[in-house]
């Protein structure tokens, strides 16, 4: 089956960007270098084409169904205002992890683009009213600490983690980089002035290679690797995610493992050398085995690092990974890679 | 460069008497991406033909590169230790990986318009 492509896709191959199959998606991997785009983003600005996720459009009526899905309160945060959270199954595991835009008058919900489908269906199953916008609009993540400035004079820039719109964007000041900048939704005839604009001002395209080591090095989970159909938001170490109050789906789970019940917990780690504990590398610390999530090089700590997942609470802080048949230690971290 | 020669597991050689430099692609280094690490081979290590000499860490995967013949490393190139990213800029030239006296000789690489061929 042919892979699909954004409405972008020609931009990117004038760009020669090289492509990775993600999903059912052929997505830009790079277009100057993984590390160079890296750069970019952590010291001017960078943009990332992310149309393969999802956009789907949802009418305030239908937040009182929602709250009953995920694991954050989201009716009393105000409106204007940026939502990370976790759709959960009956078991409490992650059925994937999505962003909430709240605006006046909508929300707009915004699913990794391997789980649209499968949240589309959820939404149905649980008579969840939306529209997908996802084909008419495409999603661009403008990132980097020049970002705001760079683009001001056209977007009013909100506080973060806040909305905004103008009459052809709905934006928020989010992202997936740890660095400051916005996220904008657009739709497919405005998609292509929103890149002659970023390119006049010197932003340079990204590709999903930047973005996943970026994203590493902000301590972001990613949904495939992180976070699965088996794992609790309270297991992937993502606590400050549960503050519903209310019942939601698996949250009986949750309570109980937020109360003390035995559970796997995913950590981060840091190996002192640029080889690489890559997904699925065994890591034991202590008596406790675990699995890496992800593992990648860090260009700002010039080290390898990642998340594990262990089968329970580690009693050590040193890890012993088997990379490739070598034995090569690594540390847990409990702060994020990124003061 | 005419004399250089390929393999189909994307690693080149340079064959000088019974001494071989050996290196992977451009089109290697392109396909692996941005090379933060290799773990080279000690002086004096012996590999037969077609074992993974040198492990390449890249920001995308890990690959090997392989022995293209039997051989004892008589060199390594020091210098990938802290500028792996020689590999990307100059894989054919700079990027060559190690040296080795050949045990036994197998010119039986491909020529650069074989390998264009086979890898286009």
């Amino acid at each position: 089956m042919d892979k699909k492509t954004t409405q972008l896709h020609k931009y990117h191959l004038s760009q020669k960007a090289k492509f990775i199959d993600f999903g059912d998606w052929s997505m830009p991997f790079s277009y100057e270098g993984t590390l160079k785009e890296h750069d970019i983003v952590r010291s001017s600005s960078g943009f990332f084409d992310v149309s393969h996720m999802g956009r789907l459009e949802i009418q305030y009526s239908q937040i009182e169904k929602i709250t009953k899905l995920i694991c954050s309160e989201i009716i009393d945060i105000p409106t204007n205002k940026a939502l990370y959270s976790i759709f959960t199954n009956t078991d409490g595991n992650a059925l994937d992890d999505v962003i909430f835009w709240k605006f006046d008058d909508k929300i707009i919900l915004i699913p990794n683009a391997s789980n649209l489908e499968k949240i589309k269906s959820h939404l149905v199953s649980h008579n969840v009213e939306f529209i997908d916008k996802s084909p008419d609009t495409v999603l661009i993540a403008v990132q980097g600490p020049d970002t705001i400035e760079l683009i001001q004079d056209r977007f009013e820039i909100p506080d973060k983690f806040s909305t905004n719109m103008t009459e052809s964007f709905l934006y928020a000041r989010t992202g997936y980089t740890g660095e400051d900048g916005v996220e904008i939704m657009a739709n497919n005839e405005d998609a292509e002035s929103l890149l002659i604009f970023l390119t006049e001002k010197g932003v340079k395209p990204c590709g999903l290679g930047s973005r996943d080591t970026l994203r590493l090095e902000a301590s972001l989970p990613l949904y495939g690797f992180e976070l699965t159909e088996d794992i609790t938001p309270v297991e992937a170490s993502l606590n400050w995610t549960i503050t519903n109050k209310n019942e939601y789906l698996g949250s009986d789970r949750i309570n109980d493992q937020l109360s003390g019940e035995s559970h796997k917990v995913l950590k981060k780690f840091i190996i002192n050398s640029r080889k690489i504990a890559r997904t699925e590398t065994v890591g034991i610390a202590g008596e406790t085995k675990g699995l890496v999530t992800s593992g990648n090089f860090s260009p700002v700590l010039n080290k390898s690092i990642g998340f594990i997942l262990f089968e329970n609470m580690p009693s050590h802080d040193l890890i012993e990974f088997d990379i490739r048949g070598n034995l090569i230690e690594g540390n847990i971290v409990n702060k994020r890679f990124l003061s | 460069m005419s004399d250089i020669k390929y393999l189909e597991t994307h690693e080149w050689y340079l064959m000088k008497d019974d001494e071989i430099t050996v290196g992977i692609s451009d089109f290697a280094q392109n396909e692996l991406g941005d090379i933060v690490y290799v773990t080279l081979p000690e002086v004096g290590q012996e590999f037969e033909k077609g074992t993974a000499v040198v492990e390449v860490e890249a920001t995308k995967t890990v690959a090997d590169a392989y022995a293209p013949m039997d051989c004892i490393i008589t060199a390594v190139n020091s210098r990938l230790e802290n500028e792996p990213e020689t590999i990307n800029n100059d894989p054919c030239g700079d990027g060559w990986m190690f040296k080795a006296k050949v045990n036994t000789v197998d010119d039986s690489g491909m020529s650069y318009q074989e390998y264009e061929t086979f890898v286009s």
